[in-house]
Order: structure tokens, then sequence, then C-alpha cells
């Protein structure tokens, strides 16, 4: 009898230790989180924008009706649940009940159907859904059906990715805005857009109506419960100000720092670093309109061949953990991970590709590559690949531009032949830049357009795998992109931040973030 | 003087209607579009072109030119394109910044330079001229982000005494402790500027000290110290103030490597950030002011040398 009684007080005292360790583990409500952003966006409208650091803030005042789990899987956010009828012809979406936005006005059928009205005529990756719909309408207070002309598979990803992704605003917000970029903030996500003062911070507070999600948290799906009062983006362009800035303590959370910088911040006691899983991609794009490289799969590939990643990745990006010279276009974390057509991907051989270039008919000319200044890993990048690719012979005209100047002049094709840039992560392949056929490198042969159509056409996801390893395989053969390899940035948070996970999917969230609870 | 005021005042009309054609040409020639660098890389062609057409950038240049003068002639500097405002507004929201740099940075230099100058030429190549001449060299030379840098590691980091960077606005928050935030900017700034005052200070002190009517100063048994402040200093003074002049409209749009430093929302760092993002009435709108305060600073130099030389007489 004493022993079970001893048994109990110990059990007791072990769920005491645990209720209490747990209590103390959570994050305290309340205080502003200041966190240093690499600059300041030009609008928060996510529908025409897709520039990263818009959506890293734009993520918390406005939400999709999907969004993505953990593994990258789309899952409801807005929407309650779905049908699909037809063979994948038709969508019907249920949507939840009940959530407010930023104005108090509660979500229905016709905020949604405005949304994405506007998204798709004017939005950066709207066409690529509303070209494969035939009409989408309001056919309830909640309800939304899409109807396609023949079965989209990828209509869950794309209305779940953010970034240039189809958030929902309210009805009267659209129709003032157009092709305009938006004005009035209005969401309904955690917290609500306050002010932006330029030069100094964009303010958001927290949302005391949010109607969130009950199930677990788990990637950016599940419950998102907003523990700031306040969140202040704050531009720091200068990354070792950002660094120092956190050091300090006058920033709790800096972004984007150097790869130089990774190991002795990782020692640092001052620091936390965390790694952003979504991979960014520097990409090579090869003019399929004119000049040297058209329609030459074989000098393409020669230059392919002249490759070496691994130096180009050391260079540019830095640590080995902060990059994969892999030749997979979609990450390893991602269910799309392909080897077709691999082996071409970093031979780095001067030689192979000499000959590859003889055997295309090459003669000297002059291949004009195009890079930017105004990221510094395409610079880094480029510097390697242009020493390696004329080390194997090809007469390379290497032009450096800002940004801007950059992407007006790919516009032309007459311009130049290869230049480069980056993609960040994507969760399906269809939101590649080469599987558009307007995008500047003007992939468009008649191979790749059927296997376009049956990836886009085929609702089994095995199924739709298979068609992407024959896409990445002709990707390899036709050589309409070349990609360098996966990096990874990491950003830097003060220790007394709670509730971030060693690495962010895409974009670091701050709901269920908040500081450690004072004891 | 108050006709040559106004005179000067009219020459400055074609001045900046010349700054007006050059700086709108400069910036629609260099190619880029501002649509294509708002939507980012993967927007369509078909949504820039929506943008461009909404933004008015698909009229001819002529027109655009005619539409933003006429609004300049009527104090519309235009719409932002990046940050959907007033360019006037976006303009005053930095002016704050920048003035105070310039006004602290200056105050700065000139109680620094000006002393140490004078203390280097009455003292000249003894040891302490030395010092003085290889100090001002060290910090003429070292790049002002490396100075920034390291002040910010000692002060900010390290000792916690400042902030970092940033600068709430002292106008909107009534705060006037936020000029801590301003302390390492104006040192920073100040430095390798005071170096240059110095070394003109010494320099033109000492081309003044060998003139006849200094000799004559010393000849009429005058104290060092009249002789040093009202004869060698006052007339060297010219070309002190003139640099002075350029340092001031420098310090007020031309310290970008400082503000980036700092994450200080000045003018500087907005002329640079606006020309990379192609804000075209940004840019035409900074640009323009910048020109006609540096007019106006040229203007006050000039009148100031009637001051100084009794002989200069403006009529």
């Amino acid at each position: 009898m004493k022993g079970r009684k001893l048994l109990v007080f110990l059990a007791a005292c072990v769920c005491l230790v645990l209720v209490g360790g747990a209590a103390t583990a959570a994050p305290a409500k309340g205080g502003v989180l200041r966190m240093a952003v690499i600059d300041e966006p030009p609008t928060l409208d996510q529908h025409v924008v897709t520039s990263d650091l818009t959506t890293m803030i734009a993520q918390h005042i406005f939400e999709g009706l999907y969004t993505f789990n953990a593994k990258y899987a789309p899952v409801p956010l807005l929407v309650q649940s779905d049908e699909v009828k037809d063979g994948g012809k038709v969508v019907v979406l249920h949507l939840r009940d009940g959530v407010k936005f930023h104005n108090g006005k509660v979500m229905d059928a016709e905020d949604v159907l405005a949304s994405l009205n506007r998204w798709g005529k004017f939005g950066a990756r709207g066409p690529v859904l509303f070209g494969n719909l035939e009409k989408v309408e309001a056919t309830g207070k909640l309800d939304i059906t899409m109807t396609f002309k023949a079965p989209f598979a990828p209509w869950k990803n794309l209305l779940a990715f953010l970034n240039g992704g189809p958030v929902i605003y309210p009805k009267d917000v659209v129709a003032t805005a157009e092709k305009k970029p938006i004005e009035q903030y209005i969401g309904t996500g955690p917290y609500k857009f306050a002010e932006r003062n330029p030069g100094r911070y964009i303010k958001l507070v927290r949302f005391d109506d949010y109607a969130s999600r009950t199930e677990p948290a788990d990637g950016y799906a599940g419950k998102r419960e907003a523990l700031f009062d306040e969140i202040r983006f704050i531009p720091v362009p200068d990354v070792g100000t950002r660094v120092n800035g956190v050091k300090a303590g006058d920033y709790d959370y800096a972004e984007q720092i150097l790869g130089d910088l990774f190991d002795s911040l990782k020692a640092d006691d001052a620091v936390v670093t965390t790694v952003n899983q979504g991979a960014t991609q520097g990409l090579m794009f090869f003019n399929s309109k004119t000049g040297p490289l058209k329609e030459n799969f074989k000098l393409r590939r020669a230059l392919q061949a002249a490759m070496n990643m691994e130096a180009v990745l050391r260079t540019a990006v830095g640590p080995k953990e902060l990059w994969k010279a892999s030749g997979s276009f979609m990450p390893d974390s991602t269910t799309w991970y392909s080897k077709s057509g691999v082996d071409a991907f970093s031979n780095g051989s001067a030689e192979k590709a000499k000959a590859l270039a003889k055997e295309a008919g090459y003669a000297g000319e002059k291949i004009t590559l195009m890079a930017s200044t105004s990221y510094k890993f395409h610079h880094d990048s480029t510097m390697v690949l242009v020493k390696q690719l004329k080390d194997a012979g090809f007469n390379i005209d290497y032009q450096i531009y800002d940004w801007a100047t950059l992407i007006s002049k790919r516009a032309d094709p007459a311009q130049w032949d290869i230049f480069f840039t980056h993609h960040g992560f994507v969760p399906d392949p269809v939101l590649y830049t080469f599987m558009s056929e307007s995008y500047p490198g003007w992939w468009t042969t008649e191979t790749k357009r059927a296997l376009a159509k049956e990836f886009s056409a085929t609702m089994d996801d095995a199924a739709r795998k298979l068609v992407w390893d024959k896409i990445q395989a002709l990707a390899y053969e036709e050589v309409p992109v070349i990609k360098t390899g996966d990096h990874f940035t990491y950003d830097i948070y003060s220790p007394k931040l709670d509730g971030l996970s060693a690495s962010s999917l895409i974009w670091p969230k701050f709901w269920g973030v908040g500081f450690k609870a004072t004891k | 003087m108050i006709a040559y005021i106004c005179r000067r005042f009219l020459s400055m009309i074609p001045s900046l209607f010349l700054a007006s054609v050059i700086v709108f040409s400069f910036i629609h020639f260099i190619p880029g579009d501002p649509a294509q660098v708002m939507l980012g890389d993967q927007a369509t062609p078909e949504r820039v072109q929506q943008l461009r057409e909404s933004m008015g950038l698909d009229r001819p240049l002529y027109v655009q030119y005619a539409k933003w003068i006429g609004g300049v002639l009527r104090g519309d500097m235009g719409q932002s394109i990046f940050f959907h405002k007033p360019v006037l507004d976006v303009i005053a929201d930095r002016a704050e910044t920048s003035l105070l740099i310039a006004v602290f940075s200056m105050i700065l230099i000139i109680v620094v330079g000006v002393p140490i100058g004078i203390l280097s030429a009455v003292r000249c190549n003894s040891r302490l001229d030395q010092l003085f001449s290889g100090a001002s060299m060290f910090f003429a030379s070292i790049p002002t982000f490396w100075l920034g840098l390291n002040l910010m590691l000692l002060f900010a980091v390290t000792l916690k005494w400042l902030p970092t960077s940033g600068f709430p606005s002292i106008v909107e928050s009534g705060d006037w402790s936020n000029l801590r935030y301003l302390v390492l900017p104006c040192i920073t700034l100040a430095a390798p500027n005071s170096a240059l005052i110095i070394r003109l200070t010494r320099s033109s002190m000492l081309d003044v000290a060998r003139a006849d009517y200094v000799k004559t100063a010393w000849a009429k048994g005058l104290s060092e110290g009249s002789v040093t402040m009202r004869h060698i200093f006052r007339n060297s003074l010219i070309s002190v103030v003139s640099a002075l002049g350029f340092t001031f409209v420098a310090l007020l749009a031309g310290t970008v490597v400082t503000e980036t430093v700092f994450s200080l929302p000045g003018v500087g760092r907005l002329v640079v950030e606006s020309l990379l993002r192609r804000d075209y009435p940004t840019i035409q709108g900074v640009i323009l002011i910048v020109a006609f305060v540096y007019m106006l600073v040229n203007l006050l130099v000039d009148l100031s040398f009637a001051i100084l030389d009794p002989r200069i007489r403006y009529s």
C-alpha cells in the first residue's frame, strides 16, 4: 500500500513537472517583434508580385483558400472542404463560415470570386490556372465552383501557393484596385496591416478576431496564433548591420545572412541560426528564338558539359551545409525529386565539352552571357561559369548589368544568348518559369508542349511524377535551362524568441512565435 | 546686393530647366522598366504591359515630360511608382534624416576640423602638426563603410551605448532622444570630411601667412592671436567656406554608403534605390530638388565671401 502511494506521488510529481515544463516552454503573448529585412517591398499585393520579401510579410495579413503542410502537400485554409467531380473537370469549394476580414466584414463566396477573377486576369500566376478554366462562379453563399476545360491536376497547388497567388481580399477592395496594385491591405490573416513608414518599417498588429483553424500546426497549415502585439519589418540593406543589430538586441530576427558568416554565427551564443529549406536555384536560360544556341541542342549540351557546379556553389554560396549540387529541378524534400537526366548535370569536363562543340559545328561564334550584380550570387556564380566555359574554348561575351537593365534586355532575343537568374522554391513543377512559353528563353518545342499538356491533364499523383521525370529528362536533352544547384538561405534570430523551428519551409512565419515566457 | 540675389535666382530657372531635361532624358533612356521591376522576374509580358499602361509609361516621352514638368510648375512632382504616394511626401519623409545628419555632421566637421587646422598651421612642422597630419591622412583614406561598421561593433554591439541602426522620426514622435541614432553616422561622416577641412585650413592659412599684409601685421607688433585670427585665418576662410558649402550639399544627398550601413532613411539611399527600381518620378524629383539646394548653397557661399572679404562687392 505504501509502495502504491509512493508510486502515485511520484506519478503526480512527474505530471506536475511535465505540465510546469510545458507551461514555461510555451511562448508568451505580447511584445514587438523587430525583423530586419533586406529591402522594402513595392507593394503587399500578393496577386501581382512574386517577390519572396512581399510574400514573407504578406502571409501574415492575407490568406489563400489552401496552404501547404510540412510535407508541401496542399491542405485547406479558408476552404472547409472540396469536391472533385466529372473526373477532375469540376471542382466545388466549400468555404469556412464566420471568417472575418480585418475590416470586420465576414468573408463569403462573392469576395472569393472577385479575388479569383482579379488574380486570373491580372495576377502573376493566375493565368496558369485561368488558362485552363472554362468558368468560375459563386454557387452559394459559401460555395465556389470551378469548371475546367479539361481535367487540370495542379489546381490545388496553384491555389495554395501564396507567392503571386490567389489570396482573398474583400470584394470592394478588389473592385477599386483592378489592374493597379491594391492599396488597402485587408485580409483574413492573424496579423493586420497597421502602417507603412517608407524607409523605416512596415507595421502589423495582432488581429484579435482572427478565425484560426483548429487542427494542430503543421507547416503553414493548422492553428495560427498571433502572439506578438506588433511586428515591424525594418529594411536593413547591409548584411553586417543586420547581424550586428541582432547581436546588439536592436532586432529580434534578421533574414538572408552571408554564407561566409555561417560557421561563426552558428558558434555564437548571441544568435540562433535557421536554414530555409525552400531551395533557391541558380538558372541559366538559353535563347531558343535566335542566335547560335537556337535549336542547337548539342551545342547547349557541350556548354553544360564544361560546367562544374560544385565549384560554382562553393564560390557563390559558401559552406557545404548551405548548398546541394543536385541536378533534380525539384528538391529532394519533395515527392517530385527525380534523377532523370541528371548524369549530365555537373561533368566539368573541358574535353567532353570541346568534343561535343565540334560535333555541334561550333566555330567560335560569340555567345553573349548576361548576368546581374544586383544579386551577389548571380555575379559570383557566373564569374566561375564564364571561366569554365572559356577554358573549354567557348567565346563568351560576358555582360554585367543591374537587374532592371538585365530584365529589360532579356525581353529582346537579339541581345543575348544566355542569361543568369534564380528561381525560388515552387511546390509544383508547373510553376517553373521554363515551363511557360512566354518566359524569356521561350522553350516551345513540340515534345515539351506535348509533355506539358500531359502533365497538366494527368490527375493521378504517381502518374504525374512519371510525366515530370520525362520532362526533366527532356530538359537535359534540349537544355532550355541549366540549373546550377540548390542553395539555402539562412536567417538569424535572438535566443529570446520561442516557437521558431530549426528550419523554415519557404518563408519564415511568425504565428505561433513569441518571446520566451519568463519564469 | 538685392539686385544681385534676384539675378542669381533668375539665372537658376534655365539651369533647373536644363537639369530637368537632362535628368528626365537620362533616366528614360537607360534600359529598365519600373513595371517589370515592380512585378518581378516572373511577370508575364501582358501583365507588365497592363501595369505600364496604368502608370502612363506607354505614352510618348515628350507627353510624359510635358505632364511631369507641368505638374512641377504647379508644385506637384508626381506619384512615386514604388511608394505609391506623392514624390514630395516621399522626399519630405527622407529630408528630416538627411537634414539632421548634414547639420550635425557639419557642426562636428567645423568644431573638429577648423581648430585643428588652425593649430596645425600655427605649429607648422611641429610634432603636433605631424600627429594631426598623420591622423587626418588616416581618416581621409579609410572607407566610410569600414569605419561605420567598426564604430557600430564597438559602441553598439560591444559596449551597447548606442543603437546599431535606424532612425525613428523626431518630427513624428517628438522624442529628441532619437538623436542618439545619429551619433555614429555623424561621426562616420564627419571623420573623413574633418580630415579634409584640417588639411585645407592648414594649407590655406600657410598660404596667407606668406602674404605681405601679414608681414606688415607682424611688423606692427600685433599679438600672435590677432595676426593669426584676424589677418591669416579670416583671409584663408574663403576656400574653407567654399569647401564647407560643397561638403554640406554632399552630406545632404551623397551619403548613400553611410545611410546603407546605418539603415538610415535618407535622401542618398532614396536616390540610389529609386534608380535601381527605376522609380522615375522619385529620381526626377529628388535630383531637381538637390540641384536647387546646390544652387542655393552656392549662392549663400558666394554671399558669405562679401562678408569675409570686404574687397568683394556684389552689385
